[in-house]
């Protein structure tokens, strides 16, 4: 089962990329990552459960939005609605290759984005473009960096102003799961630490373990 | 949970301490600039986690300064956000 283990590349949308793992012939899952720091933060946790979940016979597909990770755009020239946009093209993408409408998985700022993909939508940590933008800002204060550029991230006015108001939907069949950590509301809680948080990317193998059995209990039909 | 413990596991989760490095907190640890974990990124990321979780929100010009220099300091600064 190697060759399943191994992502494949995949082009969506505008010249856009993603990682698809796992067989084509099951359910689909399109996951949508962490916006900024914190995507780097979960890359290695997001790919650990996507070979597990491969492994169980369900695909993931892991999209690059325009201007992160592997994206040729500059974040700067990117609005919102292009993030929308790639979402809805990612999820199609999918339909088409596997003939299968992918359900969603949304994991923290990713949930801004999930309602363009589909109703059924799984959450982790769901969180605010405010609390994003707070924490872009503080760490800007924090290291006496410009806040125009936070962390590095130059974010065009319109997608700031965006971000500033997006709030993860409520419309569809939403299951949310938080940390026990984190006592607002949630259809259920798992244990584990907050690995979006940490200054570098750490694992949790525990808490991965845990995500894989939900997962995969929410996605099978 | 006391405030105390409570910033003991924020900071623990957040930096990826151990279970003895944070018991070691108290009043006198020094946190920014002396932890090597808490760089300003992390002390973003702090300040948000202790939103979401205590309730409380922090303004931009009540950030720095004593509040993140030592463990006392943040308590102190959680405590009289919360009115205790």
């Amino acid at each position: 089962m190697t060759a399943a283990r191994s992502p494949r590349v995949h082009p969506y949308g505008d010249g856009e990329f993603m990682l698809a793992y796992g067989p084509q012939d099951g359910p689909q899952i399109l996951i949508l990552q962490p916006l900024f720091e914190e995507m780097n933060r979960c890359r290695a946790m997001i790919a650990g459960v996507c070979r597990a979940l491969a492994g169980r016979t369900i695909g993931c597909w892991l999209p690059d939005l325009p201007g992160t990770g592997e994206s040729l755009r500059a974040l700067d020239a990117v609005a919102w609605e292009d993030w929308l946009a790639a979402v809805e093209a990612a999820a199609a993408t999918i339909r088409e290759e596997t003939d299968t409408p992918p359900v969603t998985l949304a994991i923290r700022g990713g949930a801004l984005l999930d309602h363009r993909a589909g109703p059924k939508r799984l959450r982790l940590a769901p969180t605010t473009g405010r609390s994003l933008l707070s924490d872009l800002r503080r760490s800007a204060l924090a290291s006496g960096s410009d806040p125009a550029h936070p962390a590095g991230y130059t974010l065009s006015p319109a997608l700031t102003e965006a971000l500033s108001a997006a709030e993860p939907s409520t419309v569809g069949d939403i299951r949310t799961l938080r940390l026990v950590s984190d006592d607002r509301p949630a259809d259920h809680r798992i244990a584990g630490t907050p690995l979006w948080r940490r200054p570098e990317p750490a694992t949790d193998p525990e808490m991965a373990a845990l995500l894989v059995d939900e997962i995969s209990s929410w996605a099978m039909p | 949970m006391t405030i105390e413990d409570q910033l003991r596991a924020i900071l623990r989760d957040v930096l990826g301490l151990d279970a003895k490095r944070a018991a070691a907190l108290d009043a006198d640890t020094f946190l920014f600039g002396a932890m090597p974990e808490l760089d300003s990124m992390a002390v973003a990321g702090l300040l948000t986690e202790i939103e979401d979780r205590l309730h409380i929100l922090i303004e931009d010009d009540e950030v720095g300064g004593e509040m993140v220099e030592t463990f006392g300091g943040l308590v102190a600064f959680v405590k009289g956000k919360r009115g205790e």
